[in-house]
C-alpha cells in the first residue's frame, strides 16, 4: 500500500475484514478443541435449531467432454443416499447415543485431532449469515492400534451468536476426500 | 484318480467338513481367518453362487452401467438395447486391464485405456487399433471378449453367477421367497432404488456380517445396539423405558443357507431404526394392509416387524427398513460393504425421503446402529490372530433342536426369533459348497 492510496475508510474496511477472518478462525479452533475433547454437549450448543449436517457420497467419474450432458454428478444429490443428512433432532440423538455407556464404537473413546485450515470467507455480504470454506484433517486413533485419517472440505453457513464462541453453525456440508470410506465406521464428527 | 481328497495343500474335504457341526451347533474359528480357506471360498462359494449386484432401477436406460464385484472379480453390469442385462468381467483380454474405471454411467462402448481395444455394451470385442497393420488379420476378435456371467433378476434385484452348472435363481432361492417378497413384492409397483451406493471397509471376515443378517436378532435384542436405540428415543424417554421385543420367529431355508428372522406385533426396534412415520407406513397404513393381502396374509405383512435377512452367501437386507447390501470379500480379514436403499415405488415421495433419511441416520457407515456392528466384528477379527484364540471352537447352539416344528403362521423351518438355527444352516451350506465340487450332490432335492 502506498501512502497515496491510504484512506481511513479503506483501513477500517481492511481491519474489519481481518477481524472477521480472525474471529472465524478462532471459532473453528475452539470448535475443534470441543470435538477433540468430546465436549459434545457444548458442541451441540453451537448448532442452530435449523441445522443441516450433510456429507454426500462421492463417486469415481471419468471426465468425458464429448458427453452432451453428464447425468451423474460427482457428489450424491439431495434426494440420494449420503453419509450424513441430519437435522438437529437426528444430531441430538447421535450425541445422546455417543455419550451413553453402550456406544461401543466410541467406548472406549477414539483419540482425535481435528486440524482446520485454509479458511476462506466466501460470502459475508449478507448481514445475517457468513459462508465459509475450510479444509480439515482429522486423525483418529482408537483402542490398541487403529488409525484412521479423514481429509476434506467443509462448507459452512455461520451466523453470529451470543455465546462464548461468537458463532453458530446453520449448515455444514462436508466434502470428504474418499469415495470408499477406508474406516470401519464414522462415529466422530467433522 | 487316487483317494487324496485334498482341495489345496492345506485343506482336505475331511478337514473342512470338520469345521462346522450342524448337529452339535459348533464352529471352528479358523473359518473366519484362514488364508487357504479363503482361496477355496473364492473358487467354490463366490464363483458358483448367485451374487446380488444391484437393482434394475440402477440402470434404467440402454447403455446404463454400474461397476461392481463378484467376490474379488470386478464386473460391469450393463442395460442392453433389448432391455436385458449383461454382466461381464471388467477386464480386457489383451493385458487384463480394467475396462470401466468409474462407478457408474452411460456408455456406447467400453474402450480399454491401455491400448484401445473397444467393446460394445454387450461386452463383445469389436475394434482393435491397427488391426490390419499389426495383427495382419490373424486376430479372431470373437474369441477375445471379456468373460460373461449368467444373469437373472428377481423382482428387480439383479443377480449373476459364473457357474453354468448352478441351478437357476428361483431354485437357488429355495423356500425363502415368501421372506424376500416382504421387501420386494409389497405391491404390483415393486421397488426402486434411492440413488447412490455407500461403500466402506470393515477389517473383518465377510461371514460375520452375512451371518448376522441371516440369523442374529439376539445382538439387537441384547447388547450391541442399545445405544442405537437411545439415539431414536424421544428426549423425555430413557432406555429403561424402552421395551425390547421378545415375540417373533426365525426361518432357516431348507436348502441354500438363506435365513431370516423378525418380530411379530412388536414395533419397538423398527420404531428405533426408521422412526414413527415409516413404522406406521409399513405396519398400520392402508399400504401395509394392501401389502398383507399380496404377501399372503397379515402375518407376512403388517404384523411382521424388524426383519433381517441374508440370501447366501453375501446379500443381506432388512425389509421394512429397506437397507440392502452386498458384503464383498477382501481377503479373510476384510470386507467391503456396498449398500443402497430400496423404497416402494408407489410410496409417497415424502415417505421415500423419510426412509432415505432414517437409513442414513441408522444403517450406514455412520449410522447409529451400524457403527457398533463394525466395532464388534473388527475386534473379533483381531482376537482371532492368536494361535489359541484362532482355533477355538465357538458356540452356535441357540435353539438347537427347537426349529423343526411346523408353524401355522410361517412357511418352512421356523423357530423362535432368538435362535441360531439359520446360522447353522448358513455355515452348513457354506461347508457343503466348500467340499462338494459337483452340483450333482449339491443341488437341492
Amino acid at each position: 500500500m502506498t501512502l497515496a492510496s491510504f484512506s481511513a475508510e479503506s483501513l477500517l474496511q481492511d481491519l474489519a475484514s481481518i477481524k472477521t477472518q480472525h474471529e472465524i478462525e478462532q471459532f473453528y479452533y475452539r470448535e475443534a478443541w470441543l470435538l477433540d475433547n468430546i465436549e459434545y454437549e457444548k458442541w451441540l450448543a453451537l448448532l442452530d435449531d435449523k441445522l443441516h449436517y450433510f456429507m454426500p457420497l462421492r463417486r469415481n467419474r471419468v471426465k468425458n467432454s464429448r458427453r452432451v450432458k453428464d447425468a451423474i454428478p460427482e457428489y450424491s444429490r439431495d434426494n440420494e443416499f449420503a453419509h450424513f443428512d441430519d437435522d438437529i433432532t437426528a444430531m441430538k440423538g447421535r450425541i445422546r447415543k455417543l455419550l451413553s455407556d453402550y456406544s461401543w464404537s466410541e467406548n472406549p473413546a477414539s483419540r482425535t485431532r481435528h486440524t482446520v485450515s485454509n479458511v476462506i470467507i466466501l460470502d459475508d455480504e449478507n448481514t445475517d449469515t457468513i459462508e465459509v470454506s475450510s479444509a480439515f484433517l482429522v486423525y483418529r486413533n482408537r483402542l490398541e492400534r487403529q488409525v484412521d485419517l479423514f481429509a476434506g472440505e467443509r462448507r459452512d453457513v455461520l451466523c453470529r451468536a451470543d455465546n462464548d464462541l461468537g458463532f453458530k453453525i446453520i449448515s455444514r456440508t462436508i466434502l470428504l476426500d474418499q469415495s470408499t470410506i477406508m474406516s470401519n465406521n464414522i462415529s466422530i464428527f467433522f | 484318480m487316487n483317494n487324496d481328497d485334498s482341495i489345496n495343500e492345506h485343506w482336505s474335504t475331511q478337514k473342512i467338513t470338520g469345521l462346522v457341526n450342524d448337529q452339535d451347533g459348533v464352529l471352528d474359528a479358523r473359518i473366519y481367518s484362514d488364508q487357504a480357506l479363503y482361496e477355496i471360498e473364492l473358487k467354490r462359494v463366490f464363483a458358483r453362487s448367485w451374487l446380488m449386484l444391484g437393482h434394475e432401477t440402477h440402470i434404467p436406460n440402454k447403455g446404463d452401467y454400474l461397476t461392481t464385484y463378484m467376490g474379488e472379480d470386478p464386473v460391469i453390469v450393463v442395460r442392453q438395447a433389448d432391455d436385458s442385462i449383461k454382466v461381464f468381467l471388467n477386464q480386457c483380454r489383451h493385458r487384463g486391464m480394467r475396462l470401466a474405471r468409474d462407478d457408474e454411467g452411460n456408455a456406447k462402448a467400453f474402450v480399454c485405456t491401455y491400448h484401445g481395444w473397444a467393446h460394445d455394451i454387450a461386452g463383445n470385442l469389436v475394434d482393435v487399433p491397427f488391426e490390419e497393420q499389426a495383427h495382419c488379420d490373424h486376430l479372431d476378435k470373437s474369441k477375445w471378449s471379456p468373460l460373461q456371467a449368467r444373469v437373472e433378476t428377481y423382482k428387480g434385484l439383479v443377480f449373476a453367477n459364473w457357474d453354468s452348472e448352478a441351478p437357476d435363481l428361483l431354485t437357488y432361492l429355495s423356500d425363502s421367497l415368501p421372506y424376500i417378497n416382504t421387501m420386494l413384492d409389497r405391491s404390483e409397483a415393486g421397488t426402486e432404488v434411492i440413488g447412490g451406493i455407500q461403500k466402506w471397509v470393515i477389517p473383518c471376515n465377510w461371514k460375520f456380517a452375512a451371518e448376522q443378517f441371516c440369523s442374529d436378532m439376539y445382538h439387537a435384542g441384547t447388547m450391541a445396539h442399545l445405544s442405537g436405540v437411545i439415539a431414536g428415543l424421544p428426549e423425555e424417554m430413557n432406555l429403561e423405558d424402552a421395551v425390547i421385543p421378545t415375540k417373533g420367529n426365525q426361518f432357516r431355508a431348507k436348502w441354500g443357507g438363506h435365513g431370516t428372522g423378525f418380530y411379530v406385533d412388536e414395533p419397538g426396534i423398527m420404531h428405533a431404526i426408521v422412526g414413527p412415520k415409516a413404522t406406521e407406513y409399513f405396519t398400520t397404513d392402508p399400504a401395509a394392509k394392501k401389502a398383507s393381502e399380496r404377501l399372503g396374509g397379515e402375518m407376512l405383512g403388517e404384523r411382521m416387524m424388524g426383519q433381517h435377512m441374508t440370501i447366501f452367501p453375501n446379500c443381506s437386507f432388512l425389509p421394512g427398513i429397506n437397507t440392502i447390501r452386498t458384503w464383498h470379500p477382501r481377503g479373510p480379514n476384510e470386507v467391503e460393504v456396498w449398500l443402497f436403499v430400496l423404497v416402494p415405488k408407489d410410496a409417497p415421495e415424502s415417505m421415500k425421503d423419510e426412509i432415505r433419511k432414517q437409513n442414513i441416520r441408522t444403517f450406514s457407515a455412520g449410522g447409529v446402529f451400524e457403527q457398533d456392528d463394525g466395532e464388534n466384528w473388527i475386534e473379533i477379527q483381531k482376537v482371532l490372530r492368536g494361535h489359541m484364540a484362532g482355533k477355538m471352537t465357538l458356540n452356535a447352539q441357540m435353539g438347537l433342536g427347537q426349529s423343526t416344528q411346523e408353524n401355522s403362521n410361517y412357511p418352512g423351518r421356523v423357530g423362535d426369533v432368538y435362535s441360531e438355527d439359520a446360522a447353522r444352516g448358513f455355515y452348513t451350506h457354506w461347508m457343503r459348497m466348500m467340499t462338494e465340487p459337483s452340483w450333482d450332490t449339491l443341488k437341492p432335492e
